[in-house]
């Protein structure tokens, strides 16, 4: 299991992608996680959440994109141009912030010069950058628009009942991942953040039914272990833009720490991520993904990120939060500033971190900066026992 | 943050500078000679501005009296908002006790008047928790106003959601950090549905509501049509200049388009800025019967446009390497308006405001039309390559103005079009504009030098055979 999540979390190129192709299936790719992938399940399409993992260059992505771009969506495009996403069907690209936006542009013109990279599919999902009021019926339009694009291009039909069972199906994952989060909850953590984060990073890479088979499987094989190994270490929370480095948290925990949960754009934020079962499915749909703020993109909402953030330090029994950003991300890089500031307020030591994104290359830097943190928080809790 | 820097308001030091700078009007030359040895800095700005005549001396007055509003909005028992560059600021002139302040135009007067331009205030956002990649425009006049060394900000409203998400995100930390309330318009990608016009007349209304809740005022009626009337008529201005700058060699001088887009920023709507324009017309004209080029030396070599911003990391160091080699300056895209009668827009439907002062409801509906059409929020909100975005502007604007070449000019903080700036630059390339791209930041000379970006710009026009 463990593996097979490691593999998912780490990988493009996937045995059970490949299983799905090879029985007709489609795919679809994804760059936000404010889309509506209940949508595509509903039209039996596999949507996989667009990633540049892999990349170990970036010669596009510099073609295409100015030096002063986010490296997250210059990797996807590097890995379009090396034609590794060749088997998807679709794309989807959404607005999440301006250079993930434009790589809408940069993809289409990189494939006038590169062939075959652009798949027929390809579609703009327009985000508002507000939670509620008229937003709501904007992304209610969009959620439809894109319904109608796949049920025209893919030749498949979105019924109301399909979109339920997708909603279904998809909170039962939802459901096991905040069962993971509740074993991560546990002091002692019951499951080490590698783990847990491939795990929650594999859920929007790998087919559902079989993620959701196997993370049931890894949460009962977790339950019944007998002995901790992890008791002692001091507990930390990482938070800030997209991240799906599971070697960035196994270096956390090479520090002598333990990741007890993540606020990164991947795995669910609060228990109640869930979508209504019962109401009109594109409504429910559009109150769960668009509600919550979830991310800086939407602006003025930072009070109540900080307030879900803050929830979740709290039942994790987090000893240190680590606000880590991609380089030219303003939107996390300025939210992570006053994140530090007010949970620093009130007593959780925090840290930035600025990366750039794909294979650690700053590894020592980023090791020395973790392994200060840590020592401090260890130092700090030394302190405090010695006290009379 | 040099703490000498604290002694002194940002706003009252504008003030003062402007306010001092219009007694010059009738100084023989030595006494203002004898004045600017005083001022050793601000003379990169004020001697190449005092040289442009009537208008600079109406853009001074006009920009003593907006930043004389702003140090005495507290004693006139008036809330000071902040606000962005690309958003009309007509609608906060038709509450009786706001005052607008916009960080962009406060970033650039620094580093066009001070020797460290506004490096110190840039730095305490960073030190503040403010991202050090975020856009300078915001960053510089920001970190004043966070640092206590400005008015005191009561509420945050602006427009760049959709469009410039750095921009907003600065407004968004502003407002967060200093604990006030925020409003940002947002816009869709898109531009001229009826669905997305419907989405920006709501929003717009929401502002409305903000701006009352805030304030404590109900708009006056009377008086938002006759800042919309005005508008009109600067618009009608504007489209005057624009259409005399389609002229070879081009009447318009180059610094006056600074003029114009500054005072939009900040006095649209206000008389002051349609006197302005007047006296500005009135000697493009006379330019343009002579035929005369605007160009000090009255030669013009080359006609240059500026696709994206100015830079005013040194002075007016820009204009004055133009003029010096015979460089026209055509405008940027904070130059233009779209009211419906510029003559790049007319015809193109859905991407134009008409003013309409029926009622109260058509005046709102026309500052939502007027605000999703400034120059970003229309131009590069979408695909840059979609009708009507970016490349299409620029080659009509290029096109009816006879560039002999494009010039890309930014800040490294400029998410939006540094991920796309690659693709314009060859596009334009392809249609057969020698395209230059400046690596430099057009508020923070730190970045680069603004002798680099001139030694790099004269390898461009001289290479590409265009002087």
């Amino acid at each position: 299991m463990k593996t097979a999540f490691y593999d998912a979390a780490t990988n493009i190129d996937l045995d059970s992608v490949r299983a799905w192709k090879e029985k007709g299936g489609k795919v679809v790719g994804y760059t936000c996680s404010f889309l509506p992938t209940e949508v595509f399940y509903a039209a039996d399409i596999l949507p996989i959440r667009l990633r540049g993992v892999g990349a170990d260059s970036m010669e596009i992505g510099d073609a295409y994109y100015g030096p002063f771009a986010c490296t997250f969506p210059k990797a996807v495009l590097q890995l379009a141009g090396s034609e590794k996403y060749r088997f998807l069907d679709g794309v989807v690209i959404s607005n999440g912030c301006d250079s993930m936006r434009r790589l809408d542009e940069c993809w289409r013109k990189m494939s006038e010069d590169i062939s075959d990279t652009l798949p027929s599919f390809f579609h703009y999902f327009d985000v508002p950058h507000k939670p509620e009021g008229y937003a709501v019926i904007w992304y209610m339009d969009q959620v439809k628009k894109l319904m109608d694009s796949v049920e025209k291009h893919f030749g498949r039909s979105i019924s109301d009942e399909n979109l339920k069972t997708a909603i279904r199906k998809q909170n039962q994952v939802r459901k096991s991942l905040w069962e993971l989060e509740r074993l991560r909850a546990f002091d002692p953590a019951k499951i080490s953040g590698t783990e847990a984060f491939a795990s929650i990073v594999a859920s929007t890479v790998m087919p559902r039914d079989t993620y959701a088979e196997l993370l049931l499987q890894c949460i009962d094989t977790v339950n019944q272990k007998k002995d901790n190994p992890l008791g002692g270490r001091k507990r930390i929370f990482l938070g800030g833009s997209v991240c799906d480095a599971v070697e960035l948290v196994a270096l956390i925990e090479k520090a002598g720490a333990v990741v007890v949960g993540e606020n990164v754009c991947f795995g669910p934020r609060n228990e109640n991520d869930l979508v209504d079962e019962d109401a009109n499915p594109i409504e429910a749909l559009t109150r769960t993904y668009l509600s919550g703020s979830a991310c800086p993109r939407m602006f003025g909402w930072y009070k109540a990120r900080l307030h879900t953030i803050t929830e979740r330090i709290k039942a994790l029994k987090v000893d240190g939060v680590i606000l880590q950003n991609i380089r030219f991300c303003d939107m996390h890089g300025t939210e992570n500033g006053l994140l530090e500031r007010d949970l620093e307020k009130i007593g959780i030591p925090s840290i930035r971190i600025e990366r750039e994104y794909g294979p650690l290359t700053e590894t020592g830097r980023l090791k020395m900066r973790v392994n200060a943190f840590v020592e401090q928080l260890e130092s700090k809790s030394n302190h405090h026992e010695a006290m009379p | 943050m040099r703490p000498e820097l604290l002694e002194y308001n940002l706003d009252w030091l504008f003030a003062a500078t402007f306010n001092i700078a219009k007694k010059t009007e009738n100084a023989t030359e030595k006494e203002l000679a004898r004045l600017l040895q005083f001022a050793p800095y601000d003379s990169g700005l004020l001697t190449p501005l005092l040289g442009l005549g009537k208008p600079a001396i109406t853009f001074i007055d006009l920009f003593g009296e907006y930043y004389s509003n702003i140090v005495n909005a507290k004693r006139d028992g008036k809330k000071v908002v902040m606000t962005t560059f690309c958003f009309d600021p007509s609608i906060f002139y038709a509450v009786n006790n706001l005052v607008p302040v916009t960080l962009e135009i406060g970033t650039a007067l620094t580093s066009m008047l001070w020797k460290r331009g506004s490096y110190d205030f840039m730095d305490f956002c960073t030190e503040v928790g403010f991202s050090e990649t975020g856009c300078s425009s915001q960053r510089g006049a920001m970190g004043a106003y966070l640092a206590g060394a400005g008015a005191k900000i009561d509420l945050v409203a602006l427009n760049m959601g959709g469009v410039c998400d750095t921009n907003a995100n600065a407004y968004s930390f502003a407002a967060q950090y200093l604990n006030v309330p925020y409003y940002g318009l947002d816009y869709p990608s898109q531009l001229t549905t009826e669905e997305v016009r419907r989405y920006h007349y709501k929003d717009y209304r929401e502002l409305i509501q903000f701006i009352e809740t805030h304030t404590g005022c109900k708009f006056d009626i009377d008086r938002l049509r006759e800042l919309l009337e005005e508008k009109k008529i600067q618009d009608a201005l504007l489209d005057e200049i624009e259409e005399m700058q389609r002229l070879v060699p081009n009447p318009v001088p180059g610094l006056y388009h600074i003029l114009i887009y500054a005072s939009r920023y900040i006095y649209s709507g206000r008389k002051k800025y349609t006197k302005m324009l007047r006296e500005m017309v009135e000697i493009i004209r006379k330019n343009a019967a002579e035929g005369r080029s605007g160009l000090n030396s009255g030669v013009e070599k080359c006609r240059a446009f500026l696709i994206y911003i100015d830079n005013y990391s040194l002075n007016v160091g820009m204009w004055d390497w133009f003029d010096q080699n015979g460089i026209a300056h055509m405008g940027n895209i904070l130059s233009r308006t779209f009211s419906e009668k510029a003559p790049y827009t007319t015809g193109i439907p859905g991407t134009t405001y008409e003013i309409n002062t029926r009622d109260f409801e058509s005046m709102i509906d026309s500052l939502a039309d007027i605000n999703a059409r400034m120059p970003m929020t229309r131009t590069i909100r979408g695909p840059y390559d979609a009708p009507n975005m970016w490349l299409e502007d620029t080659l009509s604007l290029a096109g009816i103005y006879n560039a002999d070449c494009c010039i890309y000019n930014g800040t490294p903080g400029c998410r939006n079009t540094w991920s796309n700036v690659k693709l314009i630059t060859r596009d334009l390339e392809k249609y057969g504009y020698p395209t230059h791209l400046v690596y430099a930041d057009s508020f923070d000379g730190r970045v680069e030098s603004w002798d680099t970006t001139v030694m790099r710009l004269d390898e461009f026009f001289r290479i590409r055979g265009l002087l």
